[in-house]
C-alpha cells in the first residue's frame, strides 16, 4: 500500500461538469483529490480486504439474530420500542438489503480493524462505483497510469445487477428514492442510485423527505400523490423512528431499502456486540458498553463513540495512567449534535499515516458480496464528511 | 487472463449529465445522443376500447380480454388520475365519474401487450385516456394514468417507451406532509448548518 504522487487530469473539472460531479469541493476545500492515489497489490486487496468484509458482514448478521431475539439489547441498541415488531418483522421476512460500507484502519500490513458499520446510508457512492473508475480509465488512456492497472471497484455492476434481483423480489412496485433538501451529496448519491436502478430496468421516481406525505389510510405519498409502495431513503432509520410519519412504520404496505432491520448494524452498539461475540476476531478492535468499562482496564486510552453518529461526530478520546477510570482524562477530538443516547469505547487504534495525511479506507458490500474500496483522508485522526477523498489502483 | 476485480464496462453515454466537451469537438457523439433518445426501450403494444374490438385485434380469446378488461378497470381505479372536482376531471378529460370522494376520467381503452417484469414476462393491461383539453398541445392524445403521451388517438398499434407499460403507483389524495425531516433539521441547526449530508 503506497501513497503515489500523479498530475492531476488537466480537464477533470470538465469531465465532473460532463458527469454530473457537483460536490468534488466541499466548505471551499477540495473534497476530491487527484494529485495522488493509492497503490495496493491484488494480495492486500483480497486478503487483507475483500475477505474480511464478507466474513463481518457475516458476523454483523449474527449479531443481528442475536439482538433481534434480546429485548434487553434492543434497549441498549436504543431501538425504540414502539418499532420493535417493525425491525423484527424485517428481519424474520428476509426483508433483502442493497448496501454497506465497512470502515477499515489498514496500514498494508497486517489485519485491516473495522472502525465501524455504515449499513444504512453510506455516502460516496458514485465517487467510488464511477467517478474513480472513470479516473483510471481516463489515466490509462492518457498513458499515465500502466494498461495492467486494475481497481477493486465492482461496485456500479454490483449494484445494477443488485437492482435487478431486488425489483424480482418486489414485483410489481415503482422504487421511490428519497433523501433531505439542500445537500448536494446526498441527492448526487441519490441520483446515481436512481441511474443504476433504471439501468436495471426499474420504474423510478424521487421524493425529497420533507414532501413525503400521508393519506387517511397512513400510506405514503409523493408530491404527485401517488402511494410509494417501495422506497430507498437515505434518511437514518433512528431518525424517522422518532419523527412524526414514525407511527405509521410498518403500518403501511411499504417495502423499505435498506431495510429497518439495518438500524442495528448502523449502530455503534454493533462494535461491543461484535466483540462480545467474537472477542479477539483479528479484524476486531476490543469494544465495550459504558457499564462493561471495568474490563477494558488494561487500555490506556479509548475511543468514545456515540450510538448514533454520523460522519465523525462527537468523538472523543478517554486517558487513563491506570485502571482507575476515575481519574481519566477526556479529550474532545470533534463536536457535532450527537450522543444524547449514550455512548460506546472502543480501544485506541489511530489511523495509519501516509506522509501527512491519516488514511481510511470504506470496504463496500453489495448484499454480502465485497465489491470495492474507497479512500479518506484527514490531517487530522478523525475521518470527517469533509475528508478529501482519493482514487487507488491494484498493480 | 485474470479477471478483473473493477466493473468491466460503463457506457459513458448513459451516464453523462451534460454534454462534455468532446460533444462539441466530434459531432458524430450528438448523433449517438439522439440515437439514443430516440429509441431506447420502446415496445410496441395495442391499444382497444373494448372486449370485442381486443377479440377482434390481438390474440387474446374472448376469456381472456374479458379478464384483460377487468383488470384494466381495476388499474385504473388504482392509479388513475384523480380531481377534488367533476369540473377539474371533465376539464380535461370531458367524461369522468365519481368513485368515494375523488373524480376519475373514463377509460378510453387499454394497453394490451408483455412487459419484462424482473425476469418474468407478464401480460399487462394498463388503462388509457383521451385528453380532450381543447386548449391544449395535447388535444386528443392518447395518455396512459401518469400522464405520459402515447400518441394521437384512433390508432391499435402504438410504440411507447418502456416505462409506458410498468406497472404504476396508485394515486391517492395527501392529507398531511412534513412527517419526516426534523431530526435532520434540528441536528442541521447544530454549528449554523452543513453543507454535507445525512448519509455517512
Amino acid at each position: 500500500m503506497l501513497r503515489m504522487p500523479i498530475n492531476p487530469r488537466p480537464d477533470w473539472k470538465e469531465r465532473a461538469r460532463e458527469f454530473g460531479f457537483g460536490f468534488h469541493t466541499m466548505y471551499g476545500e477540495p473534497y476530491w483529490d487527484e494529485s495522488a492515489y493509492y497503490q495496493f497489490t491484488l494480495e492486500q486487496i483480497e486478503r487483507d480486504l475483500e475477505d474480511p468484509s464478507e466474513e463481518i458482514h457475516r458476523m454483523c448478521l449474527e449479531v443481528v439474530a442475536r439482538v433481534i431475539a434480546d429485548d434487553e439489547l434492543m434497549r441498549r441498541f436504543c431501538i425504540p420500542e414502539r418499532h420493535w415488531d417493525f425491525v423484527r418483522n424485517s428481519w424474520e421476512s428476509g426483508d433483502p438489503s442493497l448496501y454497506s460500507r465497512l470502515d477499515f484502519a489498514y496500514t498494508g500490513k497486517g489485519p485491516a480493524k473495522l472502525y465501524e458499520n455504515n449499513a444504512d446510508t453510506p455516502t460516496s457512492l458514485f465517487e467510488t462505483g464511477f467517478w474513480q473508475w472513470l479516473w483510471l480509465q481516463d489515466n490509462v488512456d492518457r498513458g499515465a497510469l500502466p494498461r495492467q492497472a486494475d481497481q477493486f471497484n465492482s461496485l456500479q455492476e454490483k449494484l445494477v445487477n443488485r437492482f435487478r434481483d431486488l425489483q424480482f423480489l418486489t414485483p410489481g412496485r415503482a422504487l421511490h428514492f428519497a433523501c433531505c433538501k439542500g445537500t448536494e451529496e446526498d441527492r448526487g448519491t441519490v441520483q446515481y442510485l436512481q441511474d443504476c436502478a433504471r439501468e436495471a430496468g426499474i420504474e423510478e421516481h424521487f421524493v425529497f423527505i420533507e414532501d413525503i406525505g400521508r393519506d387517511t389510510e397512513g400510506r405514503f405519498t409523493d408530491l404527485q400523490d401517488q402511494v410509494i409502495s417501495w422506497m430507498f431513503k437515505l434518511y437514518p432509520w433512528e431518525f424517522m423512528f422518532r419523527e412524526e410519519f414514525g407511527d405509521y412504520l410498518g403500518g403501511n404496505n411499504i417495502r423499505w431499502l435498506e431495510p429497518p432491520w439495518k438500524a442495528i448494524l448502523s449502530n455503534k452498539a454493533l462494535l461491543p456486540m461484535l466483540w462480545r461475540m467474537f472477542p479477539g476476531h483479528p479484524n476486531l478492535l476490543p469494544a465495550f458498553f459504558e457499564d462493561e468499562l471495568d474490563q477494558a482496564a488494561e487500555f490506556d486510552e479509548l475511543v468514545k463513540k456515540p450510538i448514533f453518529s454520523r460522519e465523525g461526530a462527537n468523538i472523543s478520546i478517554v486517558k487513563s495512567a491506570s485502571s482507575d477510570r476515575a481519574g481519566h482524562k477526556t479529550e474532545v477530538l470533534s463536536d457535532g449534535p450527537y450522543g444524547e443516547e449514550g455512548y460506546i469505547y472502543q480501544a485506541m487504534y489511530p489511523l495509519p499515516k501516509f506522509g501527512k495525511n491519516y488514511t481510511l479506507i470504506g470496504s463496500w458490500l453489495i448484499d454480502d458480496e465485497a465489491a470495492g474500496i474507497s479512500i479518506r483522508e484527514d490531517s487530522g485522526l478523525i475521518t470527517l464528511d469533509s475528508s478529501r477523498y482519493l482514487p487507488h489502483i491494484i498493480l | 487472463m485474470k479477471s478483473l476485480k473493477r466493473t468491466a464496462a460503463i457506457n459513458l453515454d448513459r451516464m453523462r449529465k451534460n454534454p462534455g466537451r468532446n460533444f462539441v469537438l466530434r459531432p458524430i457523439a450528438l448523433g449517438i445522443v439522439a440515437a439514443l433518445m430516440g429509441c431506447s426501450s420502446k415496445e410496441e403494444v395495442k391499444v382497444v376500447a373494448s372486449v370485442a374490438d381486443c377479440v377482434d385485434q390481438t390474440e387474446l380469446d374472448q376469456a381472456q380480454c374479458e379478464a384483460a378488461y377487468q383488470q384494466a378497470l381495476q388499474e385504473a381505479e388504482r392509479t388513475g388520475p384523480k380531481y377534488d372536482s367533476r369540473q377539474l376531471c371533465e376539464a380535461e378529460f370531458g367524461n369522468c365519474r365519481q368513485s368515494g370522494s375523488f373524480f376519475l376520467p373514463l377509460m378510453t381503452g387499454f394497453m394490451v401487450g408483455q412487459m419484462l417484469d424482473g425476469r418474468d414476462r407478464r401480460q399487462y393491461y394498463n388503462p388509457v385516456y383521451r385528453y380532450t383539453n381543447p386548449y391544449s398541445g395535447h388535444y386528443d392524445r392518447l395518455m396512459t394514468s401518469d400522464g405520459s403521451v402515447i400518441g394521437r388517438s384512433g390508432k391499435v398499434n402504438y410504440t411507447v417507451p418502456s416505462t409506458a407499460t410498468k406497472p404504476k403507483p396508485t394515486v391517492t389524495k395527501t392529507v398531511s406532509r412534513g412527517g419526516f425531516g426534523s431530526v435532520a433539521s434540528a441536528k442541521s441547526s447544530w454549528g449554523g448548518g452543513r453543507s454535507g449530508g445525512w448519509g455517512g
